[in-house]
């Protein structure tokens, strides 16, 4: 069953993100915080 | 600097990562949010977990004469269709009218279409079979050229304009089949 269905446009909805929004989601130093703590938190030992 | 030589740097350090992320984090935010039809907050964590998952997964990236962005695009088809199996409502994806008018051109329908005949068109398409839909939503929706389509599938660029007109001889079939 399908959950996502394709509509026309009727409301001329802006479709493309503006700079402001993609600035907003941009975040390498984020991602790179997360990525060690998950890197991390897979090589504890057993143990632990 | 090439794709090739940021994979070795990311490969070898995985903080020069960032040198791929700004190259190509706005093109994909752009794509996961066309795809999702505007869900900014949905867009920002799905882009974030491509970019993760593509960290965590560097060493096993294999250069095969595409650029990174196609391997890109491939984890982010996976996660936005895994996000809409994943939810249990249902979601409408705005479609604007004129993408809808040059997939009526190419498919040999009709150049000029009323409302009505551009929704039934689109009723049509969500009848497609998700693999051919994924395919018409590149090629109109998202306005990818048949190079870049190619690049995500691994096929050539022939095979992927045969793929695309193939669907929409079928579209045109199906349209007049029932006009």
């Amino acid at each position: 069953r399908k959950m996502k269905k394709f509509i026309l446009n009727k409301d001329k909805k802006e479709l493309n993100p503006t700079d402001e929004q993609i600035k907003r989601h941009k975040d390498f130093t984020r991602l790179h915080h997360d990525y060690e703590k998950v890197t991390k938190r897979s090589k504890r030992p057993l143990y632990k | 600097m090439s794709d090739s030589e940021l994979v070795l740097l990311a490969k070898k350090k995985r903080s020069d990562f960032g040198l791929l992320y700004e190259k190509y984090f706005d093109q994909l935010f752009r794509f996961v949010f066309k795809k999702l039809g505007g869900m900014e907050e949905t867009a920002g964590d799905i882009t974030q977990l491509v970019f993760m998952k593509a960290m965590a997964n560097i060493d096993k990236y294999e250069e095969r004469g595409f650029p990174f962005s196609s391997w890109l695009y491939r984890i982010a088809q996976n996660e936005v269709a895994l996000f809409f199996r994943k939810e249990k409502k249902n979601y409408t994806i705005p479609i604007d009218e004129n993408r809808i008018t040059e997939l009526a051109s190419e498919a040999d329908i009709s150049t000029k279409m009323s409302i009505e005949q551009q929704e039934e068109l689109i009723e049509m398409l969500n009848g497609l079979e998700e693999s051919q839909l994924e395919i018409i939503e590149l090629r109109f929706f998202q306005e990818l050229s048949f190079k870049e389509i190619a690049e995500i599938y691994n096929i050539t660029e022939a095979n992927a304009k045969m793929k695309v007109y193939r669907i929409l001889e079928k579209i045109g079939k199906k349209w007049k089949g029932e006009k």
